[in-house]
């Protein structure tokens, strides 16, 4: 489905504000809407595992990357520790640094400022970083840090409202849609992880990471999503570097 | 009583256990941007464990769910997401197709079998 995204005139000469509202504008999308959508499954889950909406919606916030949030609030629910916790959080997020990487390019701007640069980054994740591809380049160079910035925040104070939208509404909705609204988050995630998955390597880290999880359930220090993650991972990139290559 | 069972302990624990641990690599994505090389094999095998993290996320919360979900059979949980993910890449690979084929799917399932968590 395409958006219907109205490209901005080119006018270089308009305010940082201008660009700002103008990527706000920009966050509504189908992209968006999907993101949304997630975060009212997310709501649902805080919700359930009886955790504080405040804390909740400052998870979207600040930590702005679902699996991080999810991996964050469900292990507390289990009684993860939380160090353990942080370091599953840690390598979930290593995924950003490429994406940071590849798009700053584009958000930079002709004259980069630090200070711009943190912000523009701080919004990158798996929407704000397709979306950006797609919309940044039609922006002026003047107008990408601020356009960057209204993109992710407009996305974020979405989400947020999918989030609080989720989390109240869990109780009001009859017994079918109560669960289809928890299940969207796993839903999400295996369908993000199919279109991501380009090599044999992620396909591999796909098959052991999921193999791995029940196995090591239940493993002292709430440690079991490091021992899936680092261990179905670094299987997989080993037997990737044995296969026969298929592809440069 | 537990530390994130109030609603400033949850805070706390979102901004030292999530949010500082998780924008580290936004941050060094700003300032060593320009002499990462996102090929690299260090990359590479840190790009595997991030997904294969991902992908126990969600087979976590398929097979070992808690809350409502637990309502729902295992069968029914892993047959939305298979046809969640059959429907995104008959649709034309898109991700809203994708999962409204897996809500339909799991409503239908749940309203039939019942359930009501």
């Amino acid at each position: 489905m395409q958006s219907p995204q109205i490209p901005p005139p080119p006018d270089p000469a308009a305010p940082p504000a201008r660009w700002f509202l103008r990527g706000m504008r920009g966050a509504v999308s189908t992209p968006g809407l999907v993101l949304v959508a997630t975060f009212i499954g997310f709501g649902g889950l805080l919700h359930d595992l009886a955790f504080p909406i405040g804390a909740g919606l400052l998870s979207t916030l600040l930590i702005w990357a679902l699996p991080a949030q999810v991996i964050l609030v469900g292990g507390l629910a289990t009684g993860a520790s939380p160090p353990a916790l942080a370091v599953a959080v840690c390598l979930s997020g290593v995924r950003l640094l490429p994406m940071v990487v590849s798009l700053m390019p584009l958000m930079r701007g002709p004259r980069p400022r630090l200070g711009w640069e943190l912000l523009c980054a701080h919004f990158v994740a798996m929407t704000v970083w397709v979306e950006g591809f797609r919309l940044l380049p039609k922006v002026p160079e003047e107008g990408r840090p601020p356009y960057a910035a209204g993109l992710g925040l407009g996305l974020t104070l979405l989400s947020m409202a999918g989030t609080a939208i989720g989390f109240y509404l869990t109780g009001a909705l009859p017994g079918p849609l109560a669960v289809a609204l928890l299940l969207l988050t796993p839903i999400s995630f295996a369908i993000l992880l199919v279109r991501n998955a380009k090599q044999s390597v992620d396909w591999l880290a796909i098959g052991l990471g999921a193999a791995i999880s029940p196995l090591v359930a239940n493993s002292p220090g709430g440690l079991d999503l490091f021992w899936a993650g680092v261990g179905g991972g670094t299987l997989a990139f080993f037997i990737a570097r044995h296969l026969p290559r298929r592809r440069a | 009583m537990s530390l994130y069972s109030t609603e400033l302990g949850a805070m706390l624990v979102v901004i030292f256990f999530g949010f500082l641990p998780n924008e580290v690599w936004r941050v060094l994505g700003v300032l060593f941007g320009r002499r990462i090389d996102p090929g690299s094999l260090w990359m590479q095998w840190v790009q595997a464990v991030a997904t294969a993290l991902l992908a126990a996320v969600v087979a976590r919360l398929l097979l070992v769910p808690s809350g409502a979900l637990v309502a729902l059979p295992l069968s029914l949980r892993i047959g939305a997401v298979a046809s969640g993910i059959a429907g995104f890449l008959a649709l034309r690979r898109s991700v809203l197709a994708g999962v409204l084929t897996a809500e339909a799917v799991l409503v239908a399932g749940a309203w039939w079998l019942g359930i009501s968590p």
